[in-house]
């Protein structure tokens, strides 16, 4: 397993857009500044909808709540295209860190906990002009979404102190 | 000043959290410090878009409450930047950026309070606010920009 992650970091890492990456020198602290600030839009649009769901801010209508949610995407996208581009400049850095695979496992849940959010209940919430508490569901997906998001950001955080160093 | 700045990066404390190798000690704060950054940018986000023009079908009045949130931010914030200021203090104490950086977040301050004063005074704002209370939801997202920006140059210092 390790010699192949090795194997497929070595490669990626020789490929001409890694090495366009590395070559640029304003690109990385770049796309830093880029993944912060994506980690603040999807924090406070997406923190803000769920203590929605877990009943605050009831005299916002839920479908009014819900209407904020693409800038949470947004900032979500604009965090996941910088991190690709950290992964792919320097794969080498990411392959053999158990922090990186957390810090992945907690995105799958987040967009698993949301994608189920969207699909089953996306229709109720566009229309829902109620401004009374949320059903139970509604407050467990909010619960998982904050943890999940939570240790996204703890592993994150961790990558430079777990595993290879920066 | 350098004496001071030297006595402070050398502490016992300070020396702890720089090489203890806890990860309750430097990661731990640097994680706080994170989670705080969201916690406030992205709070005064939420206002700020609104303001301008987005989620138009929500009322402005009750986000009131975000302010609140907003302070917690701020203060795990201070606090754990004060934590993470000992542990290089020779470096970040005589840094421009640095300086820079503590100016542009007491300008977000002053306009985030400025905001709370015309937006969500006595008499509430209407739906869609007037330029004077746009001006200031931008220049919010401009300064918390700007901070992000000079606290991501403090790593290369």
């Amino acid at each position: 397993m390790h010699a192949m992650l090795d194997a497929m970091a070595t490669w990626l890492r020789a490929t001409q857009v890694s090495e366009a990456i590395r070559d640029l020198p304003w690109l990385w602290p770049a796309c830093e500044i880029a993944h912060f600030v994506g980690l603040s839009l999807l924090v406070g649009v997406i923190g803000f909808f769920d203590l929605r769901l877990l009943g605050a801010f009831r005299r916002v209508p839920l479908h009014a709540a819900w209407s904020l949610v693409p800038w949470g995407k947004l900032g979500f996208a604009i965090s996941a295209a910088t991190g690709v581009t950290f992964f792919v400049g320097a794969p080498d850095q990411y392959v053999n860190n158990v922090a990186f695979y957390a810090k992945l496992a907690f995105l799958l849940i987040a967009g698993v906990n949301a994608a189920a959010f969207e699909i089953f209940y996306g229709g109720t919430v566009k229309t829902s002009v109620a401004t009374d508490a949320t059903p139970t569901a509604f407050r467990a997906i909010a619960i998982v979404s904050i943890v999940s998001w939570f240790f996204v950001i703890y592993w994150g955080r961790m990558l430079p102190f777990v595993g290879n160093a920066f | 000043m350098m004496d001071f700045l030297a006595a402070l990066e050398s502490s016992e404390f300070a020396s702890w959290l720089r090489e203890s190798g806890s990860i309750w000690a430097y990661p731990a704060v640097l994680t706080l410090h994170t989670l705080g950054l969201g916690v406030l940018v992205g709070a005064s986000a939420v206002i700020d878009l609104r303001l301008l023009g987005a989620a138009p079908h929500m009322p402005i009045e009750p986000l009131r409450r975000l302010f609140p949130i907003m302070w917690a931010g701020f203060w795990i914030n201070a606090v754990s930047g004060a934590l993470l200021f000992v542990t290089d203090a020779t470096t970040k104490g005589t840094t421009t950026v640095f300086m820079a950086k503590l100016g542009i977040i007491v300008l977000a301050v002053i306009v985030v309070a400025t905001i709370k004063r015309s937006a969500f005074g006595h008499t509430p704002v209407s739906s869609n606010p007037p330029m004077s209370v746009k001006a200031l939801a931008a220049a919010s997202l401009a300064l918390w920009l700007a901070a992000i920006i000079t606290g991501r140059y403090m790593a290369y210092v």
